[in-house]
């Protein structure tokens, strides 16, 4: 049996809006393609460093927000499965922390991912997006197909109606 | 939604009238009281003050980033303030201040919250860009400089 270009599916869940709606296309996608699905929250240390050390945070400030992101991540990653569940798709989650493309790239080539999806992008590009934005490197640097999803109220209303 | 896109010209104020540290935290918010995006501006406020009085958020090269969890919002906020001249904010180096972001986040979007922190910090490593946003003279020019 010949097998289709898409095994294994990684949607980044960041908690943002546009990551839930992508985690929801992900499940669908998995189901009708019968693909494996995976969703990774990366805790991002590394800008909690960042902010640290350019003094944006406190020392107590950034112990607290550490906190508050495992935390973060723990409840989305939750909410991504039960999600997952309400379609009969299974999600492997994983929680992992440091720079955030770093380690989705790092997962990437781990998990042998195929395909990586991502929430919608800003409407507006900034020549600050290429160095800061993680979102942006990611789909510039990821060695697999990107897909980026887009119209929030189609894919809630398609998420609704699939049975 | 991205920060970026968050950045328009009703959320941008050129030049602050302030004088003092706590007159531009109220300016700051006032922005987005007026704007519908802040439900309980006293309890933000306070908020503002308590993180200022650990330590100020005054930082280097004229850069001031206020900021507080709040669950008065229910989505991620940015107000930005330009005052040429300069406010005493206590900042880090000792100079004046006079670019202020302020960022405001609800209590479940710490994730969210720090990546905006961590983009207005990228934004202050470019002291021309720095330089070229205080030269700006109204709110569309500061958007389209950080929008370029």
């Amino acid at each position: 049996m010949i097998k289709g270009p898409i095994q294994r599916i990684l949607v980044n869940i960041d908690g943002s809006e546009e990551s839930l709606v992508a985690c929801e296309y992900g499940i669908l996608l998995a189901r009708i393609i019968n693909a494996r699905l995976l969703g990774a929250y990366v805790v991002n240390t590394r800008a909690l460093s960042d902010l640290r050390k350019t003094h944006i945070f406190l020392a107590a400030e950034e112990a607290e927000y550490a906190r508050d992101i495992e935390e973060d991540a723990n409840r989305y990653l939750e909410h991504a499965a039960r999600t997952a569940a309400t379609k009969g798709v299974e999600i492997e989650t994983i929680k992992t922390s440091g720079s955030v493309h770093q380690e989705l790239l790092r997962v990437i080539e781990e998990k042998d991912i195929d395909l990586l999806i991502i929430g919608e992008l800003a409407h507006v590009r900034s020549r600050l997006d290429e160095f800061y934005n993680e979102s942006e490197r990611l789909m510039r640097s990821a060695p697999c197909s990107v897909l980026i999803v887009k119209d929030e109220d189609r894919v809630d209303d398609l998420f609704a109606l699939e049975e | 939604m991205a920060l970026i896109d968050k950045i328009t010209e009703d959320v941008v104020k050129v030049p602050l009238k302030s004088t003092t540290k706590p007159e531009v935290l109220k300016e700051l918010l006032q922005i987005l009281v007026a704007n519908g995006q802040v439900k309980d501006e006293a309890s933000v406020y306070n908020a503002l003050l308590e993180r200022e009085g650990l330590g100020s958020t005054g930082l280097e090269n004229g850069i001031a980033v206020p900021h507080a969890k709040t669950p008065a919002v229910d989505d991620l906020r940015i107000a930005i303030g330009i005052a040429p001249k300069g406010i005493e904010f206590q900042a880090l180096d000792g100079g004046l201040s006079t670019l202020f972001f302020m960022i405001l986040a609800a209590p479940d979007q710490s994730g969210l919250h720090i990546e905006a922190l961590s983009e207005i910090a990228g934004m202050s490593r470019s002291t021309a860009f720095l330089r070229s946003l205080v030269a700006a003279s109204t709110p569309g020019e500061v958007v389209r400089l950080i929008h370029e």
